[in-house]
């Protein structure tokens, strides 16, 4: 098949790529597959405890080019925004960015399902560490 | 191999107006029936069960291909020579999905309403329509242990790359080669133990139940599958 040269260059040169502590309290994890294709994408955030925006994103994903450019992408985006701004992100957006063929979108589902993942796990967190009346919105 | 007695297709024969009784042949005159869309278990007279005689089933690929050859119906009526040809092919389609354990155990799920290819669009699309939270198909327990694997291979196969052949990278990959393939093989005894589970059970409840745990080792053979691919890739490389 042939990729796009957005997927070729996220899947050359990954942009954070690695991972952070997921037992700390600022970083929310999200580990997502699809057993169909045999994919499994790791995507942490970590959120700035005061100003509420994303300081960081990391990823490790196991899978195919687009998987791979699809969570780079993803991390690329997460940096700088708030997590409501995060889980605005469609996986269409991410089709569109990297010219996807109809065949790879599931790549792009796996990557907006790993950042709501992601999030998800990070207001849980607040959530639990934070007095009942306090917690995130949802 | 009993050929059992369908209430459809228990119809007269076209031909001689008796009860055709086979799916494919009249039990009278003889006659080759018409070709209609069945299941693959019933093409082959079966129950849907898991477990089956494979030799039994070669001995019946054979026998119906012999009497559904297109080459018999040279000269009948042009709908029987059509149907003839639509049989083989059925036929030769459904041998091959019941005759390998694992294209069987994914025909019946079918059968049953999941199709492992589309699980996670499907989930997708539910989740979309219903508004709801997408459910993952996977369990995290499981991501979590592939991911490790991925990762100890991952790392094998960087320490192949660089060191050209570090003996102690080789046996590191012959022994995840050992470990992947056992796990394989393991869950290949486990999908016989759900075949005797879903053979067994009285109602749908129960069927329901089994079938779950079937798509859950499915999807977790899967991933072993590919880490088997992956590493005997590395250690050819």
């Amino acid at each position: 098949m042939a990729y796009s040269d957005k997927v070729l260059d996220h899947y050359s040169h990954p942009r954070n790529v690695g991972s952070m502590d997921k037992n700390d309290p600022n970083v929310g994890t999200g580990m997502v597959g699809a057993p169909e294709c045999g994919d499994v994408m790791k995507l942490q955030v970590k959120v700035d405890e005061a100003t509420g925006i994303i300081a960081d994103a990391k990823f490790k994903t196991f899978g195919c080019g687009s998987a791979i450019a699809s969570s780079s992408l993803a991390t690329e985006w997460l940096k700088g925004k708030t997590v409501d701004e995060a889980l605005a992100i469609k996986n269409t957006d991410i089709v569109n960015e990297l010219s996807l063929p109809p065949v790879k979108i599931h790549c792009s589902v796996l990557a907006e399902d790993a950042i709501k993942a992601a999030i998800g796990d990070y207001k849980k967190k607040q959530g639990a560490h934070k007095p009942a009346g306090e917690t995130v919105a949802s | 191999m009993a050929t059992e007695t369908h209430p459809e297709t228990a119809t007269a024969c076209w031909s001689c107006g008796q009860g055709a009784e086979s799916a494919h042949f009249c039990a009278s005159c003889r006659k080759v029936q018409p070709a209609v869309p069945m299941d693959f278990f019933r093409f082959f007279g079966l129950e849907r069960k898991l477990n089956l005689d494979l030799a039994a089933l070669e001995k019946e690929f054979y026998r119906l291909s012999r009497k559904l050859h297109p080459d018999l119906y040279a000269r009948a009526s042009s709908e029987e020579q059509g149907w003839s040809l639509v049989k083989s092919s059925q036929l030769n389609d459904a041998y091959r999905a019941l005759k390998d354990p694992v294209a069987r155990t994914q025909y019946l799920l079918e059968l049953e309403g999941v199709k492992l290819e589309e699980q996670s669009s499907a989930a997708t699309l539910a989740a979309r329509e219903s508004g709801a939270e997408k459910k993952q198909v996977v369990p995290p327990e499981l991501l979590e242990e592939v991911f490790e694997l991925n990762m100890q291979l991952q790392e094998l196969r960087m320490g192949k790359q660089m060191g050209e052949e570090d003996p102690e990278v080789i046996t590191g990959l012959r022994a995840a080669k050992s470990k992947f393939e056992a796990m394989l093989e393991g869950i290949t005894g486990e999908l016989k133990i759900l075949w005797n589970a879903w053979d067994a059970a009285l109602d749908s409840e129960e069927r329901t139940g089994v079938r779950d745990r079937l798509v859950a080792l499915l999807n977790r053979r899967s991933y072993v599958r590919n880490l088997v691919r992956d590493v005997n890739d590395a250690l050819e490389a």
